[in-house]
Parts: C-alpha cells; structure tokens; sequence
C-alpha cells in the first residue's frame, strides 16, 4: 500500500481518511512495545482527534491505550488545562507532564529575563547547540531559545529516560507548508526514535467534521475563534466565529499564532523599530 | 445609427495605475527633478500637479499606508504602529493586515467590481482575498501567506521575486545595500510585467519600498557629494525614475475607448537626517514615571511595579493604567492629571545642546476616534525633524545613536496626480482615487 501520497489522500472521503489513520495506529501498535509507544498530546483539535482515533483501535482490539506526555510550556491557557483534564478523567488516558522547570522556574511572567548561566548544564549545552550567544534572554515559549528550552528539550530529555521507540504526533499536511516532506512513518535522530503522523492527510474541515460527527469534546477556546492554539502570549482569535464557522479553505489556519514573531522582530529591529 | 453605436458600444474600462514611492520626501523630489537626476518623473510633474502630503501621526508605514488604502485614520483603522500591546496580557504583538478594521477601498462596494492588482503594499500580510491579485509588503515574511490568488505563486517563485531586502544584512553592508535595492527592484518590475499582462486591471498599484531603505542606512549619502555611496545613491533613484518612466509609457500606451485613465503617485511619509534618537523609556524613567523589574530589561513587557507610563516605537506613550494593564497603578480618576503632568514633562525635552525638540504633543482625543479608540496611544509626540523618538528599553542615555542616518518626517510626503488634483492630506487620497472610477 502506498501510504504516503499527499496528493491522493488529502482527497479521500472522510471515511476513507478515518480507515487510513486506523490502519496507520494498528501498524504503529503492531510495530512498537505498548510502554515504548507514546502520544504527543497538546490539548489541541488535532491531537485531540488522534487521541479519539487510538481509543477507537485499541477499544476494537481490547487493548490497552498507549500512554501520553503533554508538554507545559510554561504560558499555557487554563481552557487547555480544563479540556485536558476534562479528556483524561472522561477517557481515562495515563498522561505524563513534561516541563523544562530549571527554565519555568526562573521566570514569572513571559518576557521574564533569564541568565544563561543561572541554568542547569543542559539548558546551557542547549542554548550553546543552538548558536544563541547572549548571556540572557526573556522568557517566551514561541520564541526561538524559549521554544528549544521549552518544547524541544523537555520532549528529547523524556524520549531519553522512558526508553521511548516511537512518539505520535498529531502533525497534519495542509497545516504549513513546513510539513508538506513528511511522511506517516518519519525515523527521527538524537534522540534516536520514529515519530509517526497518523492523521497526515486530514485536512482542517475534516478535523471539525470528525470532532463533530463523534461528538468528540474541545477545548472552549475555538468556540470563541481561535482556529490554531499555541502559547497563551502568542496565540490571538483571528474572527469572533467558531474556528469550524470560519473560512478554513481560504484563510491560513496558524494566521493567530504569531509564529514568525521573532523573524517580524528581526526585521522591524533592522529599521530600528523595537 | 449614432444612436446604435452609443447603444452597443463597448463598455468604458477605465484604468487607474498608482505608484508609492515609500518614504521618499517632496522637497527631495523637487531637487532632484530640478537637477535632472529624474527626467521621466519631472516631465510628470512639469505637467499635472505635486505638492507636500501630510501623513498620520506616527509617521510609519504601516500606519500610513493604512490610512492611504482605508481613508480612516488609526482610531477607526486599527493600525497604530508596527508593535503594539495586548493590554491583558501586557504582551507585545504585532498588528498585521488581518488587524486592519476598515475594508482597504479596492475592496469597498464601490470598486470591488473593478479588478484591482497590488504590489508590495506594506501592511497587507497576510495576503486576503482581492478581486484581481495582492502581492503583501513589509513586514511580511512568508511568501506562500503573502500572495492573493495562491496560484500565483509557482510563478513568483519562477521569476525569483523578492518581497524585501535582506534587512539585517542591508544595514551594515553598504555595498551588499546597493546590490540586493537592484535585484530587488528587478523581482518586483518582473512581478509588475507579468501582473500588468496577466490580469485586465482597472486599477494598478506598486510599491517601491528600497527608497526607504536606503534613506534609514544612508540618508547622508543623499547630501554629500563627497561620500562614498553619494553616487550609488543618486543612481538608485535614477532607477527609480526609469522605472516609473517605463510604467508610464506603458500606461499612456494602454488603448484609449474614451474612459479616463488616471496616473497617481505618491509617498506615505518623508525623510530626514538624524541629529539624535532620543529614547522615551529612558526619560520617563529618569523622571521617576517608569520602572523595570530588571536593571537592563530586554522588551517593555518587564515593566515594573509603580510605573505609570511607558513607551512604544515610535513616540507613542501610554498611561499604565488600573484595570486596563496587569501591573497597572493609575487611578481612572487621575488618568487625565498623570497625563497632563506626562505631556508638561515631555514639553520640557531638549536636545543635549540645548534646543527644544518637541513640536507638538497630542492628546489620544486629538488624533483618534472611532471604534478602536481605547487601543489608542493616551500621548503622541511630533517631533523637530532630526529627533528620532523611540520606544527602546535597554539603554541608560536619553540621547543617542543606533547607526541609522534617516528618520522619517510628517508633513514632506508627496502627492502627485496627472489631471492636476490637489491633495494635501493622506487620508484624502482614497477619495480623489475612488472619484475618478466614478460613472465609469
């Protein structure tokens, strides 16, 4: 079977895609030991339908459902808290906590000022790995030391220590154009390990309508527009309309993510304007 | 017979080309135009007419552009500068064309009908939907999100087009400047053919946004005769106005079925020498009104307890106000006595050699109104052309230099029509634009 086919499998029925991911968790079941399998987890629509998606394999063959890390960024919203919360007890899902807290510790607030040299040897190597070369720099999750330090590092450091062989995640193609070259099974280097991409080729539609036909539950925030969650400082509604209300097709899903944040700064600081 | 004709005669396609030409001043324009620097531009001139344009207050591009393309100004608009503050979480941000509240005009009832094209237009990232095509200017960042059709795209990427300079790069190598100003300006005349042909228009508008580069790195170059990039400057512009001269004689070409066809073009603010920055956090801290929980804080977002005001980029202060800001300490009852006392001290500025730097300081309710008006700066300042105001945190001198030669001024845009209609404000631009698609 050709699994990876961009092009054809954005296109399949929602049916169909929902098989194609079934059959993509069954391989993934079959391929790794059941404590060596994890779930990335946000809290997001995505991860949210992946989650349903491997309850629904592991329910067909009464087994039981891998385990899952949720990463605190350390900015996260109190909606994504409750949701996940709400989930876990609901679906009875075993979740691991993971945060950078040498990093989190330091800082009150976001924009906090952290001293390279009041972190622990392995922030410091990270930084260093990194190319940053500042002594200090403000806490931010979406920026690019706070996002190694706060997404990267903590998820690699866990993938060490739990002898972790495979992570899911819940990446999709029509997402941005950075995920356009991956595949359902994608080997992964230090730490070594496969990451694999269930629900690839859903598109956003199909998100909504899965999570609506299922009644699958989400987090408030997308009642209230948001159509892509990220950090709280970062991620901002882009229209007052339910995210599955808006014009999903032609408007970019991360358009309230802020993501090239530090790119707009550098770019604003060469005209001298922060 | 006559009347058959009238009857069945096609219907008038009228056709509109603008040009904005980003910060680049009248009083500049005139000298060159008479020194013959710019011969295609001063025989346009010679014939219609061209005169100072005021620009909004703060006089950035993206503010005025966004005033130009809605005719409204930043309490109805919603764009106040290139950063503002997200006042419940005290976080920075950075307002875009999906933050613009007013429909820009090509999009209003009276035009949508019209097919519009839109090179380089700064403010309009992430690119939106357009009966024609948009092509977003600065600040945008990501090809693929700045391009309206989408399927546009493989083409711009064929033709190697390039939305801005390599900003970062650009400003400390001068000759690596002049190189990407006229690759640059060759991507964006290759996306102008291919759009002009491509797409039958009724209106046309491009950007050139490198005249404001060049003027922020090297605006001394300008003046000095002596200086090493004076004539790679002087020759940037002479690029400049075969260009235009390109555009136009394309233009006037365009076969005539009786509508009026129009030639706009204009700046979104001028430019001058800098004499001195002058860092408005630092005075305000000096005058006890601002503090910060870090001796050398990286961004205003580690304001400190007690502060009761704080600046952005450029020359916009804001009164730290109760309830509106976390770390809020100003009473509403005394928001209008801490703001008076604020504009009395920021009054008292002068330069380190003694001269008032100060023009004028307005009130929030002086420059804004509208729907947007509580996201509004509570001060904003105009300074004497020279001092730059600016919004940064980690210095220790109220006065100083950053490398940058150029700032932009407030009151020497330009305006220049063909038929000779006068405009001497930006916000009034829209209109005469749209008057002329009238009864066409």
């Amino acid at each position: 079977m050709n699994f990876n086919n961009p092009k054809k499998n954005l296109e399949l029925s929602l049916n169909d895609k929902i098989e194609l991911a079934k059959t993509i968790i069954k391989s993934a079941i079959q391929r790794f030991p059941q404590n060596q399998l994890y779930l990335a987890w946000t809290g997001g629509k995505d991860s949210t339908t992946m989650l349903w998606l491997y309850r629904e394999v592991t329910r067909e063959l009464k087994i039981e459902m891998p385990e899952s890390i949720f990463i605190d960024e350390g900015d996260t919203f109190d909606e994504i808290s409750t949701h996940v919360d709400q989930i876990r007890n609901k679906w009875n899902i075993r979740i691991e906590i993971v945060k950078n807290t040498d990093v989190s510790d330091k800082a009150n607030t976001i924009g906090a000022h952290i001293n390279v040299s009041d972190l622990n040897k392995r922030n410091q190597m990270e930084i260093k790995k990194i190319g940053f070369s500042e002594k200090h720099f403000p806490f931010d999750p979406e920026s690019y030391v706070g996002n190694h330090l706060m997404k990267t590092v903590p998820m690699n450091i866990f993938i060490e220590t739990h002898n972790v062989s495979a992570l899911s995640t819940a990446i999709r193609w029509d997402e941005q154009d950075a995920r356009k070259e991956e595949d359902y099974f994608s080997p992964r280097k230090s730490p070594d390990h496969m990451r694999i991409h269930p629900i690839l080729h859903f598109k956003e539609r199909d998100i909504w309508d899965l999570t609506h036909k299922n009644n699958i539950p989400f987090c408030s925030l997308y009642y209230r527009g948001y159509r892509s969650l990220g950090t709280k400082g970062s991620t901002h509604t882009v229209s007052d309309l339910p995210a599955w209300e808006q014009d999903l097709e032609n408007s970019p899903e991360r358009l309230g993510r802020n993501q090239g944040k530090e790119e707009i700064m550098g770019q604003l600081r060469a005209l001298g304007y922060m | 017979m006559n009347l058959l004709r009238k009857l069945y005669k096609k219907k008038k396609n009228m056709r509109t080309v603008v040009i904005g030409l980003d910060g680049v001043p009248y009083t500049m324009l005139k000298d060159m135009a008479d020194r013959q620097i710019i011969p295609k531009m001063k025989s346009l001139f010679d014939n219609g007419y061209i005169g100072p344009l005021e620009v909004t207050i703060p006089e950035i591009s993206s503010v005025s552009w966004s005033s130009f393309m809605t005719g409204e100004q930043a309490g109805k608009h919603g764009i106040f500068g290139f950063i503002d503050i997200a006042p419940e979480s005290f976080n920075l941000y950075f307002p875009n064309f999906s933050n613009l509240k007013c429909i820009p005009f090509w999009n209003a009832p009276d035009l949508v009908q019209k097919k519009a094209v839109v090179i380089n237009m700064p403010a309009t990232y992430p690119a939106q939907e357009i009966n024609g095509a948009l092509i977003s200017g600065f600040v945008a960042i990501d090809l693929a999100s700045a391009v309206y059709p989408k399927s546009l795209l493989p083409k711009l990427h064929e033709i190697g087009y390039r939305i801005d300079l390599d900003l970062n790069k650009c400003r400390h190598d001068h000759d690596y400047l002049f190189e990407d100003l006229k690759l640059t300006l060759k991507k964006r005349e290759l996306a102008i053919d291919y759009l002009w042909k491509e797409i039958d228009w009724n209106l046309f508008m491009v950007v050139i946004t490198g005249t404001d580069r060049l003027m922020h790195f090297l605006w001394d170059a300008y003046g000095n005769e002596s200086h090493i990039y004076h004539q790679d400057f002087i020759d940037y512009f002479k690029e400049i106005d075969a260009l235009v001269g390109r555009i136009y004689d394309r233009f006037s070409n365009l076969s005539g079925d009786g509508a009026p066809n129009r030639f706009y073009m204009l700046s979104d603010h001028g430019f001058t020498k800098i004499e001195y920055e002058v860092y408005l956090n630092q005075f305000l801290k000096n005058c006890g009104y601002l503090t910060f929980k870090q001796q050398r804080p990286d961004t205003i977002m580690e304001i400190g307890e007690g502060a009761k005001a704080f600046a952005l980029d450029p020359s916009r202060v804001y009164i730290n106000l109760k309830g509106k800001y976390p770390a809020g300490t100003v009473d509403q009852a005394d928001l209008f006595t801490v703001r008076e006392e604020i504009k009395s001290a920021l009054e008292g500025l002068v330069s380190p050699s003694g001269d008032p730097i100060i023009k004028r300081i307005y009130r929030k309710e002086e420059l804004y109104h509208g729907q947007c008006l509580n996201q509004a700066p509570d001060l904003v300042i105009l300074s004497k052309h020279g001092y730059d105001l600016k919004g940064k945190v980690n210095g220790t001198e109220v006065f100083g230099h950053s490398g940058l030669q150029g700032m932009h001024t407030q009151n020497d845009a330009f305006f220049f029509s063909e038929t000779g209609v006068a405009c001497q404000k930006i916000f009034n631009v829209k209109n005469a634009i749209i008057e002329s698609f009238q009864g066409n």
